[in-house]
């Protein structure tokens, strides 16, 4: 009998299978899982595998003096990184909009006249519709009651800009309803005596004349020239529900391209370039047309370059190997929105600006896995090897799921990159690494709610939501309701929380549950079902997807509370049974390179 | 036929009830009375009684307020404060009603015995020198939504912002609390002056006193 361990180092875990082998029979005993130290294949992993091994021999009570062997995987030595460029950006030049929401516009409707400050109005003379400018010095009192003069002596008062949050103060004090409105901080830069639009929906409603070029067009009386200049002005007044148009001579809003450079795909069999402001579909487009990769390089001097380069850098780094003999294999690109404020905005909007998140896979030589097992073995005294292969390993393990059989497909979804391999019914196995995984969601998240918080990210996209709506009870994302007995922290109160073991961490950004929700769940789909589709079509023998008839999925991110069901719902469409692997029967997702290690030991055996 | 025409009745009835109750006891400013002349002018409505409107938010002031005392330490009046109070609930579609709360001069306990009146169950706790905190009916006593405990450094913008965002928890909103300075040195430059404000305003104090409704006007 031989007590063996097989220890996996992962991009975020190390984890450990301890098994007595007797003659015949594979007997575990127990498994651990800890935090792996340090970036995978480096030496500081050394103390990760330290406590995971401790962690499992204490749950065997066992020693380590009673190990064997000691098998450690010879990790696929793969790193992902993740960045982000930003695309596109709004301008405004010439004061020519304020598209911006304020929470608590007045009044509703459409009004359009000439503006006026409201400390001229009655100098006026001139009868013709006006649009009252108020600053910040103006009381509201004061405001509304020279409004509504001016409108009792006969003035067309058609609306109102406002400088402070006055917007339905004003409103409640004048006689006629009019659209106001209000937290416009750059009011000075509105000039006087030019032709505006003031449009408020009501509430719950958005703008529908503003935001539309053709009533834009109508208010203003423009030609069709002119219409043309004026559809990005239309497109960012969209699902607003209050927006100021200005007419000014040489007024401007533009949607501008930034560039960011080119991305070289180099792939064995052809050469490719892409601007990385065409957009992650193209690239992706691009990078399947060059399979299979030697590298990828970014533009020398520009963002793109920067990105990629990076990655080699850090990679290098790692490895003691020099940047040029670091390749990058694989890269997704996703779509996103970064909010940024609008140059030139005279009330300091934001606007959603297109953006290309990139998670890169770098390659090198070897990782320096046979120098963590010498150190291992000169610690514990105990023979440490390398064991095989990290995905063939990972299969064996995935096998020992009750009701699996070969042919099998694995997608092993990590936090750095997701993997998949296959194997036929005669035991060959092929395996890919693609880039994209849990580490990119959170990117994702964190960028799209603009939270500048990758914790409070990575809870977000780990754990459920709910609202407090009152200090006894919450509701639930799907609706439900829970109540407690005790009061809730005041801190919650009213909140979107998340629900992260038993505790409440309320997100401190105006965004409805909804939202949140959305932005976790298509982040999700954005790269795990993408990459599962990528990867599997990758090492489907055929190349086509449909020919692989089971996929057990693997890792940390298929113990996700939703990533499982997105990827399995998905793959359900090309006829795929696919469902979380249960290594062993009673370790879930986890431990599976782990066991393999183990069983692969008696098979090494047998072929000797 | 008969029982659907009782409910009809018994619905006219309600609804003619709330619309009688709704007439006179919110604090909001006149329509038409754009006057701003500063003075202070309370009318007193009698006992207050929990409020049936979820639109609305309660500011219990302090015993002294107003009447001993017209100004918080930070030499701001009383009815500029109780203004720019209206003023934020008010631009969040929300009414304030204001009651006087005799019975003790915490600012703590003030705010919530304001909530508890309140019918959306926030209140605002207002002493005469300024401290004030926002309150919900379910709290404890000495916990509470937002406090801000630093009289001296609390301007009529920061009034406006803490209407604004008692509107928004009594509208299920969630606010991000109002931003505010800490000053190191409000401690020692005025704790002797908020010992006396506060010794003077306890002295108002009638532990039997049953919390008055009162009508603000400008």
């Amino acid at each position: 009998m031989k007590l063996i361990a097989g220890i996996d180092i992962g991009n975020a875990t190390t984890e450990t299978a301890v098994a007595k082998i007797h003659d015949e029979r594979i007997e575990f005993i127990s498994s651990g899982i800890v935090e792996t130290t340090g970036i995978k294949g480096t030496i500081e992993n050394i103390h990760g595998i330290f406590s995971s091994l401790n962690q499992a021999l204490k749950k065997g009570k066992l020693d380590i003096k009673d190990l064997d062997l000691v098998r450690i995987n010879e990790a696929a030595p793969v790193i992902g990184d993740v960045a982000m460029e930003t695309i596109t950006e709004t301008i405004i030049t010439e004061s020519t909009m304020i598209g911006h929401n304020p929470s608590t516009p007045g009044g509703v409707g459409l009004g359009v006249g000439y503006t006026i400050n409201i400390k001229n109005i009655k100098k006026l003379k001139e009868k013709k519709p006006l649009i009252v400018i108020i600053p910040k010095d103006v009381d509201f009192l004061e405001a509304s009651s020279n409004i509504d003069k001016a409108i009792r002596s006969g003035l067309d008062i058609q609306g109102a800009i406002v400088q402070n949050d006055d917007g339905v103060l004003i409103n409640n004090r004048i006689s006629r309803v009019i659209p106001i409105v209000d937290e416009v901080s750059l009011i000075e830069k509105v000039h006087e005596g030019v032709k505006t639009a003031i449009e408020v929906a009501p509430v719950g409603g958005v703008v529908e004349i503003l935001s539309n070029p053709f009533g834009i067009a109508t208010e203003f009386s423009l030609d069709s020239q002119e219409t043309k200049m004026i559809v990005p002005i239309a497109r960012a007044l969209i699902g607003n529900r209050s927006a100021v148009v200005i007419k000014t001579p040489k007024g401007d809003v533009k949607e501008r391209k930034i560039p960011s450079g080119k991305i070289n795909v180099l792939g064995k069999r052809r050469k490719m370039n892409i601007e990385v402001d065409e957009g992650a579909s193209e690239i992706m487009n691009v990078l399947k047309e060059c399979i299979p990769i030697e590298d990828i390089k970014g533009e020398p001097g520009t963002n793109a370059g920067g990105m990629l380069e990076k990655v080699r850098q850090v990679m290098a780094n790692l490895t003691n190997n020099h940047p040029n003999s670091i390749k990058i294999q694989d890269l997704l690109a996703v779509d996103t929105f970064v909010p940024q404020k609008v140059k030139g905005g005279l009330a300091g909007e934001f606007s959603m600006e297109n953006a290309v998140g990139i998670a890169a896979m770098v390659k090198s030589d070897k990782l320096q896995m046979q120098m963590i097992a010498n150190e291992l073995e000169k610690d514990i005294g105990v023979e440490v090897e390398v064991g095989g292969i990290e995905a063939d390993m990972a299969i064996r393990g995935a096998l020992t799921t009750p009701g699996s059989d070969t042919p099998l497909a694995i997608l092993d979804m990590g936090a750095g990159s997701t993997d998949a391999s296959l194997i036929s019914r005669d035991g060959e196995i092929k395996s890919m690494h693609l880039a994209g995984a849990g580490n990119m969601v959170t990117m994702l998240i964190n960028t799209e709610l603009g939270l500048e918080d990758k914790d409070l990210a990575e809870d977000i996209k780990k754990y459920s939501l709910a609202k407090v709506e009152s200090l006894f009870h919450i509701r639930h994302e799907d609706g439900s309701v829970e109540f407690f007995e005790n009061q809730l922290d005041p801190k919650v109160f009213a909140r979107v929380v998340i629900l992260k073991e038993g505790n409440m961490i309320p997100i401190p950004i105006n965004e409805s549950l909804e939202k949140i929700k959305m932005v976790r769940k298509t982040s999700k789909e954005r790269v795990f079902v993408t990459n599962a589709i990528r990867a599997l079509k990758m090492v489907s023998t055929t190349g086509n997807i449909r020919d692989i008839d089971y996929v057990a999925l693997l890792g940390g991110s298929a113990l996700d509370f939703e990533i499982p069901q997105l990827v399995t719902n998905s793959l359900a469409q090309y006829g795929i049974v696919s469902g979380r692997a249960n290594i062993r029967g009673i370790e879930g997702p986890r431990n599976a390179v782990a066991t393999g290690l183990v069983l692969s030991y008696e098979e090494g055996k047998e072929n000797e | 036929m008969a029982v659907n025409e009782k409910i009809i009745e018994e619905i006219v009835n309600e609804v003619l009830k709330s619309l009688n109750s709704n007439v006179d006891n919110s604090s909001n400013f006149n329509q038409k009375k754009n006057d701003f002349t500063g003075s202070i002018n309370f009318e007193d409505m009698g006992e207050a009684k929990k409020g049936t409107r979820k639109d609305e938010v309660v500011i219990g002031v302090a015993p002294a307020f107003g009447i001993y005392q017209n100004k918080t330490i930070n030499n701001l009046s009383h009815d500029k404060v109780l203004r720019e109070l209206i003023a934020g609930i008010e631009e969040e579609g929300l009414i304030a009603r204001i009651v006087r709360v005799e019975r003790t001069s915490d600012v703590a306990f003030i705010g919530l015995d304001a909530a508890k009146l309140s019918g959306s169950g926030i209140g605002i706790g207002l002493q005469s020198k300024g401290t004030i905190v926002i309150h919900q009916k379910d709290l404890f006593p000495l916990s509470n939504l937002e406090l801000f405990p630093q009289a001296p450094v609390i301007t009529l913008d920061i009034y406006r912002a803490i209407g604004k965002n008692a509107a928004k928890y009594a509208k299920g909103e969630s606010p991000n609390p109002v931003f505010t300075i800490n000053d190191q040195m409000a401690r020692p430059k005025y704790q002797a002056l908020a010992a006396l404000l506060h010794i003077k305003e306890t002295e108002h104090v009638n532990k039997n006193s049953k919390t008055q409704e009162i009508k603000f006007q400008l």
